[in-house]
């Protein structure tokens, strides 16, 4: 009994003598706690990925190695000048694993937290609420999934939460909205349900809003208009219905505005025009209605590069203001029902460099000033009911790219109208009413890949320099009133997959030098004049998918050479010719041709039996010959 | 030069602000970007064009719906990828000749107008799906000639439009269903397939007798 308070004493007096001790070894102890933490997660990882993570360990020294057993100097780890971590880095490592044994409440100080771009699946636990200091919080392109924890909200010095392109589900948190520390949220690429929290409205310090790629519903909170730091909004490729808010033109910082692809309705807001600072909008893809907001603001954003409208249901026209967009390089309009004139002072955007009108019911002549100081790169009209001539600026414009204008009913004599275009890629002014001879130059549009001229009132020879364009893989002359021979030089352009010149008057013979043409798989030269014997030589084109040579006046045999192209599949047309002697058996070869036509002619004797085995066959018309003998069993 | 393609490939494909989507442009793009073309057939395939249409070896039809791909011998490498089964209008899927590999996509039997499938001559591993069944349209069915195993699935004799199939030169196993559809082929269909057994009788003899693991 007596002994008892001489051991406390003794207690109390080792306690006396350690606890001030054990104060003083704080900052190491609490180094320790970290590293212990960071050293279980480390273990709860899957075991290859640890192995990427080699300087996480603690050092078996003694004590003259103290400062090695604190995590930082650690890699990815940082810490402050009492020793303590306040950064966590270890993006793009490939960790596989969970975060359910990362013990945040073992990091006080933690301000920044950088998971993003490894393999890191389950959920995001709710105790990350207990990183209190930490501003930056990055998840991104990993694989956390389950909803978005309510407890993030008790991040309240949260600057920045990126946990784009991952699995999670669930709705955005209303929480969110009382973040008031917040200046960059994004939620990308995730699998969300509900709404646009209207709390967001509250969010007065967000710069950037990103809600992309998610599946997130409702419409588009006019709160919004309250989150007037707001410098970026992406709402695109959702499923976002209801008009666009009014509220939306309170927010006159936004340099970009995505709303495309989702199912927005009702007008676009005259509002939109107060975005002065706007560089890029899309609002495309959805099914706006009304006109295009003619509001002279909306010509006053100067800033604009981007501008897309297209594929909604627009009416009305193209805004004047529209030519004071003084910095626009991307103008996109197409798939709506526009209709009037194209302001013709578009044409003097220094900077537009690619102009999209195409599938609208737009009318008058295309600006004529097109590119006559400028940079335009692609220019797309098509399916419109353009009158005039092709534009004169672009004679000259050197940068074009694409160009389609076909379908609409530009006129004129198209002679001397092109220049020399060297980059010039595809070129399609078909179904229209120009007129006049085809130009020398196109021989010299080196990149060129695709002409079509089809469906026009063209005249005169087809230019043998065509053949020096030697990239033209589509030629596209049909249906028009050329002469004169296919030449040879023609036949330079070895990757030629599609020639069609269809439908003129063209003569004299189809060159033997079209064997050469080894990657061509459509050949159609049907209604013209041309005369003289098949050549032989066609049987080299073993690519053909369809020929045609219908409806001319080739006479002689059908070369036997014909049965060597046997992936014939689409068609096999020598109809209305001249041709006679005998159909050669070796056309039977042709085991995947399904519509063979070699009526009206002069052909004589059998059917041969090898057609037996011309099993794709669905279609074969024979008529108006003089053949005889049995029927050979084609099986239909 | 290689190297540069494939570094614009990956531009194009994450490019930053696309503006618009189109999703069948998207699965020939995906089909595209498992591919090695040293011959440079798809290299017009952009697809930050609004559709497929102007891409060479590309058909559609008037509403800008792909109804053609042709790139048969074309000495393309590599795999058929499952986004190919979202062309729904597609109805000539052309990929014979090449050296492509791995399985037949299950998802090709969402191809629900297709008319005909040409995998001919190609080293396609894996057994015939059975969803190809599902495509109720088809008239050639041509896989011949490839490194096929398993069983002929028997759903395929109820295609009713089947007018041509060869699965001659693989390595299928079973026996020859001869029913529905089935009954006009003759062994050419089916020959040089050293572990598929004879045409079923029908009546006589239970099936899938054939030994196959």
């Amino acid at each position: 009994m007596g002994s008892f308070p001489l051991k406390y004493n003794m207690l109390s007096l080792y306690l006396y003598i350690l606890v001030p001790h054990i104060a003083l070894k704080t900052p190491r102890n609490y180094g320790e706690m970290e590293a212990q933490a960071l050293l279980s997660w480390k273990g709860s990882l899957l075991n290859k990925t640890r192995s990427t993570l080699p300087s996480w360990t603690l050092s078996n020294c003694s004590s003259h190695c103290n400062k090695t057993s604190t995590p930082c100097v650690w890699f990815g780890i940082s810490c402050n000048d009492a020793g303590k971590v306040v950064k966590v880095n270890v993006s793009s490592l490939g960790l596989e694993g969970t975060l359910l044994s990362f013990k945040f409440s073992s990091f006080p100080n933690l301000d920044s937290l950088d998971l993003s771009s490894n393999e890191l699946h389950g959920a995001i636990p709710a105790h990350i609420g207990n990183l209190s200091q930490l501003t930056y919080l990055g998840l991104s392109y990993s694989y956390f999934s389950g909803k978005i924890p309510w407890e993030i909200s008790l991040l309240k010095n949260l600057e920045t939460f990126l946990v784009v392109q991952n699995q999670l589900n669930g709705s955005i948190p209303v929480e969110i909205g009382n973040m008031k520390s917040l200046k960059e949220l994004s939620f990308g690429n995730n699998n969300l349900s509900g709404i646009v929290p209207v709390s967001l409205g509250n969010l007065t310090g967000v710069t950037i809003l990103e809600l992309f790629e998610t599946q997130i519903s409702g419409s588009i909170p006019l709160e919004i208009g309250n989150m007037k730091s707001l410098l970026k909004l992406s709402l695109n490729e959702n499923r976002l219905t209801g008009s666009i808010p009014t509220s939306i033109g309170n927010l006159t910082g936004l340099t970009s505005l995505y709303l495309f692809g989702n199912g927005l309705f009702g007008s676009i807001p005259q509002e939109i025009g107060r975005l002065k600072s706007l560089t890029y909008l899309s609002l495309s893809e959805n099914s706006l209605v009304g006109a295009i907001p003619t509001s002279l603001e909306m010509g006053n954003m100067k800033s604009l590069e981007d501008l897309n409208m297209g594929d909604n249901h627009l009416k009305g026209p193209i805004p004047s203001t529209f030519s004071n967009l003084k910095n626009i390089s991307d103008l996109v309009l197409s798939y709506n029902q526009l209709s009037g004139t194209v302001p013709e002072k578009i044409g003097n955007l220094r900077k537009l460099s690619l102009l999209q009108l195409s599938n609208n019911m737009l009318s008058g002549h295309l600006p004529q000033s097109l590119c006559l100081e400028g940079s335009l790169v692609n220019f797309t009209a098509k399916e419109n009911y353009f009158t005039g001539p092709f534009p004169k600026g672009l004679r000259n414009c050197s940068t074009l790219y694409r160009v389609r204008l076909g379908k609409n009913q530009l006129t004129g004599d198209i002679s001397d109208v092109f220049g020399v275009y060297p980059n010039l890629d595809f070129m399609d002014l078909s179904d229209n009413n120009l007129y006049g001879k085809l130009s020398r130059n196109w021989g010299q549009c080196q990149r060129l890949t695709s002409l079509s001229l089809s469906g026009n009132n063209i005249t005169g020879p087809i230019p043998p320099e065509f053949g020096e364009s030697t990239n033209l893989a589509v030629l596209d002359l049909s249906n028009n009133q050329l002469v004169g021979e296919i030449s040879r030089e023609l036949m330079k352009l070895k990757f030629l997959n599609k020639l069609n010149l269809s439908r003129n008057d063209l003569s004299r013979l189809l060159p033997s030098e079209i064997g050469n043409l080894s990657k061509l798989n459509h050949l159609g030269i049907s209604s013209n004049n041309l005369s003289g014997h098949i050549p032989k030589q066609i049987g080299s084109c073993f690519k053909l998918l369809s020929l045609s040579l219908s409806t001319n006046r080739f006479h002689g045999t059908i070369p036997s050479q014909m049965g060597d192209l046997i992936f014939l599949q689409i068609l096999l047309d020598l109809s209305r010719n001249k041709l006679m002697g005998e159909i050669p058996s070796g056309l039977g070869r042709l085991r995947f041709l399904e519509k063979l036509n070699v009526s009206h002619n002069m052909l004589s004797g059998p059917i041969p039996s090898s057609f037996e085995e011309m099993k794709s066959l669905t279609s074969i018309n024979v008529s108006y010959n003089q053949l005889e003998g049995r029927l050979p069993n084609i099986a239909f | 030069m290689a190297a540069i393609w494939t570094v614009l490939l990956l531009l194009l494909g994450t490019l930053s602000t696309p503006t618009t989507a189109n999703l069948e442009g998207d699965a020939l793009f995906a089909f595209r970007r498992g591919l090695k073309d040293p011959q440079h057939v798809l290299q017009s395939w952009d697809p930050t064009l609004v559709n497929p249409c102007t891409w060479f070896h590309v058909t559609c039809d008037k509403d800008n719906r792909v109804t053609r791909l042709d790139l048969g011998n074309a000495k393309l490498s590599g795999k058929l990828v499952s986004e190919l089964g979202k062309l729904k209008h597609l109805q000539y899927l052309e990929l014979y000749r090449n050296k492509l590999v791995g399985v037949i996509p299950k998802e090709l039997g969402g191809l629900k107008s297709l008319l005909s499938l040409d995998l001919y001559h190609n080293n396609l591993t894996g057994s015939i799906p059975s969803s190809l069944s599902k495509l109720t349209n088809i008239r050639f069915l041509r896989l011949n000639s490839n490194r096929l195993t398993g069983r002929i699935p028997r759903q395929l004799t109820k295609l009713p439009n089947l007018k041509n199939l060869d699965v001659s030169n693989n390595d299928l196993c079973g026996t020859i269903p001869t029913s529905g559809s089935f009954y006009k082929f003759t062994e050419k269909s089916f020959e040089n397939n050293s572990r598929l057994q004879g045409p079923e009788l029908m009546g006589s003899v239970s099936y899938d007798i054939g030994f196959c693991n």
